[in-house]
């Protein structure tokens, strides 16, 4: 905009910059003068020259930011861009539940539950979701009785549709499907000869274009530009042409999304006159149901899936392929890494941990059609692609707020709403993947940005793992939790919840529960501070009780009268549990309230089952001295041979907690460490009102 | 009159055709305020781009009755706008009659434009004309 430029600058997409550009080229000219008066016509000009000109150019800058995928916001631009890289943008998925259905008073030899067969759900949210089969299923029928284990069911409406070929008022052979809530993998396309002649082919989905040929019966999926999926058929060199009078019949199921995620009761809704009564077991709630691809995650897959080349190389390449899948399974997270990293290594193999939308682990049945159809055709030849469940670790926290009342309106179960709902979104945004981690000092940052009346606050973690005993038999279970475990003390130590019925000579003993020994070969190996007390005016006595002998120790102040650090002088040998006690040194009156507690030494401890005395309180009947080992450096809990008669517990769900050494805790591999969000107790908040 | 020697030029909003250059006509100093003037009164508010404070609300009161009270407001509107937006023109006098059997508004203005010692008079007649 220098007054020398005898050129005149447009390309502003202000319009008062644009206007003092022509004002700038006006100045160098001498026919008009009056560019500066806002009354003259020239003016009156120049607002009209110099309003068209940002028009232009802001319409012209929205037209090349949609050319371009890392800049366009409309939705069909982002689709014909994903296009060019040969991507397909996902669509809505429906819910898939499983059930076991039982017919009764059945009078043929064989029963059948037809394609498309409706069942009502419970109420999700208030609304009762339609649920349908996909394919046909038939099934002997033995003294009037017929079972179908693991029917799948989808969400869902099934919707038809029917296009008759035109070459000429449609010469491409496109068809769109006018329904956004299209779940694409349950599309079936058949092509009926004509009106009069009913004969018809089953045509299938491609994208492999290299196997092609002119009478390969296949169509082609994209999103259309405004929103819809079409369908398109062959020109007779890739894939089979359409012939006009011929009717192409569309059948698909019209889902409501992740809506009904949750669903496990069904009632069945068609009539079968050979069926008297029937009864629907629940075996896996609805899950993985998505809602349609949207923009943002189209940007970030279709380059991935570009690079992915459609084969299985790397491990992105993995990753988009199953993203990608068109069986109708979603995921939350995907990770995968080869054998050779495993602990032992297993070469030649490689290993994927998916964690479903909305569930924890897939079914077998998934999980081979997943390799089979989604991996193998891409994979190198030699290498097997196994898929393992994700491992989850749950964290268990306790929070401590202190917050001044007179800095906000909430009272203190509102504060403990919102602090509780901060760690909640923490957990969900930060938790709850593949390779993430969790940092105490991040939670406390987010707990106490929660509310501006939080003072100050503390947490507490301890670390469980989920499990479903076998009962009845005895079965060795490994519990990894990937993270250091304190040993067992007075205070802290791994514990179970609930607790279960257990056999012994005399019978089943219920409530019983696994406590931890720490083997101790050497004694103590260090004594930390849990609360440094006040007042102390010369170095307390430090004393070490326990089962053990010889430990001693000594307690350092810092300048102010509390307690600095413990320091271990004689480790001692033989603990298994040991406690401290602090008493004041005998001319000290002051001091108080100094505690700490022993960790002995020792990578390993032992697991014993014991349950209450119920003829004396407060003492413990050992059931079983060793159920198995504890490996703290590890963080990894055995139980052997662990034969349970019952657990406490409607599902049959066996928690056992443990303390960790650090508050970073990270998941690699198959672990996921995660928050549970149906687990009341997973989240504590204790919240003090400042009083002062 | 025209003793500024052309220190203001501008285009002329008629788009005549000077017959001798063939060029487009052009208007000059006394000439070119009195028709800026004259486009600052028929200008409303928000009748030009980005700048909504532009221009006149003299459109509107000619819609109100043509009284002594609605000829006062046109006066005070004249006078604002050319104080806000015409530095080269100072209101010497503005009689703005209402003419009620044909609704309009005879106006007469007496402006010192530039350096000038005399005041140049023009008329307008405003008028509604829908």
């Amino acid at each position: 905009m220098s007054s020398s430029n005898t050129n005149v600058q447009i390309t502003d997409l202000d319009f008062n910059s644009i206007k003092s550009n022509f004002i700038t080229y006006l100045q160098n000219q001498d026919t008009f003068k009056d560019y500066n008066f806002q009354g003259s016509a020239l003016s009156v000009l120049l607002d009209v020259l110099a309003y068209n000109t940002q028009y232009n150019a802001y319409y012209l800058n929205m037209v090349a930011n949609e050319m371009f995928l890392d800049s366009a916001l409309q939705r069909s631009s982002v689709v014909s861009q994903a296009k060019a890289l040969g991507y397909v943008p996902a669509s809505a998925v429906a819910p898939t539940a499983y059930i076991n259905f039982t017919g009764r008073g059945i009078t043929t030899s064989s029963f059948t539950i037809p394609k498309f067969s409706n069942f009502m759900s419970e109420a999700i949210g208030g609304v009762n979701y339609n649920f349908v089969t996909i394919d046909s299923t038939t099934v002997p029928v033995t003294s009037g009785i017929a079972t179908i284990t693991n029917l799948e069911l989808k969400q869902g409406i099934p919707v038809n549709f029917n296009f008759t070929v035109n070459s000429t008022s449609n010469p491409t052979y496109t068809f769109e499907i006018p329904d956004p809530n299209i779940d694409t993998s349950t599309i079936q396309v058949l092509v009926q000869q004509s009106v009069s002649n009913t004969a018809y082919d089953v045509y299938t989905q491609t994208q492999n274009y290299l196997t092609l040929n002119g009478t390969s019966k296949v169509y082609f999926l994209q999103e259309s530009i405004n929103g819809n999926y079409q369908i398109s058929f062959g020109n007779g060199v890739l894939g089979q042409q359409l012939s006009d009078g011929n009717i192409v019949k569309v059948s698909y199921v019209a889902t409501d999304g992740s809506a009904a995620t949750g669903a496990n009761n069904f009632v069945y809704m068609n009539s079968s006159p050979n069926l008297g009564s029937y009864v629907i077991t629940p075996q896996i709630a609805a899950s993985q149901g998505k809602n349609k691809e949207s923009v943002d995650s189209i940007k970030f897959q279709a380059p991935k899936s570009y690079a992915a080349q459609g084969r299985a190389v790397t491990k992105e390449d993995y990753i988009s392929l199953l993203q990608q899948n068109n069986l109708g399974i979603s995921f939350d997270a995907v990770n995968v890494w080869g054998g050779e990293e495993n602990n032992p290594p297993i070469y030649g193999q490689v290993f994927m941990s998916l964690k479903p939308t909305g569930g924890y682990v897939l079914t077998e049945t998934q999980k081979q059609r997943l390799i089979q159809n989604t991996i193998k055709p891409y994979s190198v030849l030699t290498v097997e692609p196994t898929i393992v469940d994700p491992d989850y670790t749950y964290l268990q926290i306790t929070c401590n707020v202190l917050y001044d009342p007179k800095k906000t309106t909430l009272n203190a179960g509102s504060i403990q709403n919102v602090v509780a709902n901060a760690i909640n979104n923490f957990a969900l945004s930060t938790l709850n993947t593949f390779n993430s981690t969790f940092k105490s000092s991040d939670l406390v940052n987010i707990i106490q940005n929660s509310n501006q009346s939080i003072i100050t606050n503390e947490i507490s973690v301890k670390v469980q793992k989920k499990f479903y005993p076998k009962l009845g038999s005895a079965n060795s279970y490994k519990l990894y939790y990937g993270v250091p475990l304190q040993q067992g003390t007075f205070l802290s130590g791994i514990y179970n919840t609930p607790s279960f019925s257990y056999n012994d000579p005399t019978g089943t003993i219920s409530d019983v529960y696994i406590q931890e020994i720490p083997s101790s070969t050497s004694g103590i190996q260090s004594i930390s501070v849990i609360n440094p007390g006040y007042g102390y005016q010369t170095p307390p006595t430090v004393t070490i009780n326990g089962d053990g002998s010889g430990a001693t120790a000594t307690a350092v102040l810092n300048g102010n009268g509390s307690i600095k650090e413990i320091v271990v002088v004689t480790p001692g040998s033989g603990y298994t549990t040991a406690f401290v006690t602090i008493t004041n040194a005998s001319n000290d009156t002051t001091g108080a309230l100094g505690a700490g507690i022993v960790n002995l030494i020792g990578q390993f401890g032992t697991l014993e089952l014991y349950y209450n005395n119920p003829n004396i309180a407060s003492t413990k009947v050992i059931l079983n001295n060793n159920i198995g080992s504890i490996d703290y450096t590890n963080g990894v809990v055995y139980l052997n041979a662990f034969n349970p008669v019952n657990v406490n517990n409607p599902l049959g769900e066996l928690t056992i907690t443990g303390t960790p050494t650090t508050s970073i805790i990270s998941s690699s591999y198959n672990r996921i460490v995660t928050v549970d969000q149906f687990d009341p107790t997973a989240i504590i908040v204790n919240v003090t009102a400042k009083t002062s | 009159m025209a003793n500024l020697k052309n220190l203001y030029t501008d285009i002329d909003l008629t788009f005549n055709r000077l017959p001798v250059t063939n060029d487009i006509a052009l208007s000059y100093d006394e000439q070119s305020v009195i028709r800026a003037v004259r486009n600052l009164l028929l200008t409303n508010f928000y009748d030009r781009p980005f700048q909504p404070t532009l221009g006149s609300n003299i459109d509107k009161l000619l819609f109100e009755p043509a009284s002594g009270v609605t000829a006062s407001a046109i006066k005070d509107e004249i006078i604002n706008v050319i104080n806000n937006y015409e530095p080269r023109a100072s209101v010497n006098s503005v009689v703005v009659n209402p003419s009620p059997d044909t609704n309009s508004f005879n106006v007469t203005l007496q402006l010192f434009i530039g350096n000038n010692t005399l005041p140049t008079t023009f008329n307008l007649i405003l008028q509604r004309s829908r």
